[in-house]
């Protein structure tokens, strides 16, 4: 069997990918990519956890259910705030969104 | 009977961890795609590796199969009319990757230092059980997430819908 520990290491490892994306890439749809990347590393963690730890079996793998349901959802959500702006601004970049800034 | 599952989980995590660095790294919006599906399949192969068949299924119906052609319709709606696409990295992007390799570092420490059970505890249950576990116990979050992927449809709908001239 394959140590617990490896698996964690292969979800902080794609975490880290993940918010390196959400940081460095200008293009919104790379962020909404990046995002579902460190989703599914958390995935890999529960599952992961759901197969080693004592307690009721399959918990964790309920919670992985969820948590597709909800990143689909979130997909869904942030292309169309993306296609949004870019219907607004001809652009995808997530620097043009300042409008906040005081 | 040698234990082949070692460098079977190394062949998966590579399948998992290149197409994500690829993904961040590639400058081309499809090819980027392209790699996120790989990586995707990837995570469905480590699922298999930890006795969750039906979650990798369901991880190749949903992300393989229906999130990846959402992002390549959003990829082509929003093509650049005039030149090529000129929005890679930001111009702090340098800071990213040390603050990512950080997150990384203090993410592995903590779960270096925390005590959990690394026993093999009973595995992850198959199919059946898993479905008693999701319709008997857990039925009314079942039931709450249908409603939160309605009021997501809906409010994706609003959003992309093109605003009508008055």
């Amino acid at each position: 069997m394959t140590p617990l520990q490896h698996y964690l290491a292969l979800s902080v490892a794609l975490f880290a990918i993940g918010a390196w994306g959400v940081m460095a890439r200008r293009s919104i749809i790379v962020v909404v990519m990046s995002l579902e990347l460190m989703l599914n590393a958390a995935n890999i963690a529960l599952v992961a956890f759901s197969n080693y730890s004592p307690g009721t079996p399959g918990r964790g793998e309920v919670f992985v259910f969820f948590v597709l349901a909800v990143a689909a959802a979130e997909v869904a959500i942030g292309l169309a705030i993306g296609i949004a702006m870019y219907r607004l601004r001809e652009r995808l970049d997530v620097d043009e969104l300042d409008e906040l800034k005081g | 009977m040698t234990d082949y599952s070692t460098p079977l989980f190394y062949i998966v995590a590579a399948v998992v961890l290149i197409p994500a660095v690829l993904m961040v790294t590639f400058r081309n919006l499809i090819y980027s795609a392209a790699a996120m599906i790989l990586c995707f399949i990837g995570v469905a192969m480590v699922f298999v590796t930890l006795n969750a068949e039906l979650l990798a299924i369901s991880q190749v119906l949903i992300y393989v199969g229906a999130i990846s052609i959402l992002i390549m319709f959003a990829i082509m709606l929003t093509r650049q009319r005039s030149g090529e696409i000129r929005l890679f990295f930001h111009r702090q992007a340098w800071l990213a990757l040390p603050a990512a390799l950080a997150l990384a570092v203090t993410m592995a420490v903590v779960l270096s230092r925390a005590s959990f059970s690394t026993t093999p505890g009973p595995r992850n249950p198959g199919t059946s059980d898993l479905s008693n576990l999701l319709f008997d116990q857990y039925a009314f979050p079942f039931e709450l997430v249908s409603l939160v992927l309605l009021v997501a449809i809906v409010g994706a709908i609003l959003l992309a819908r093109r605003e009508r001239r008055r």
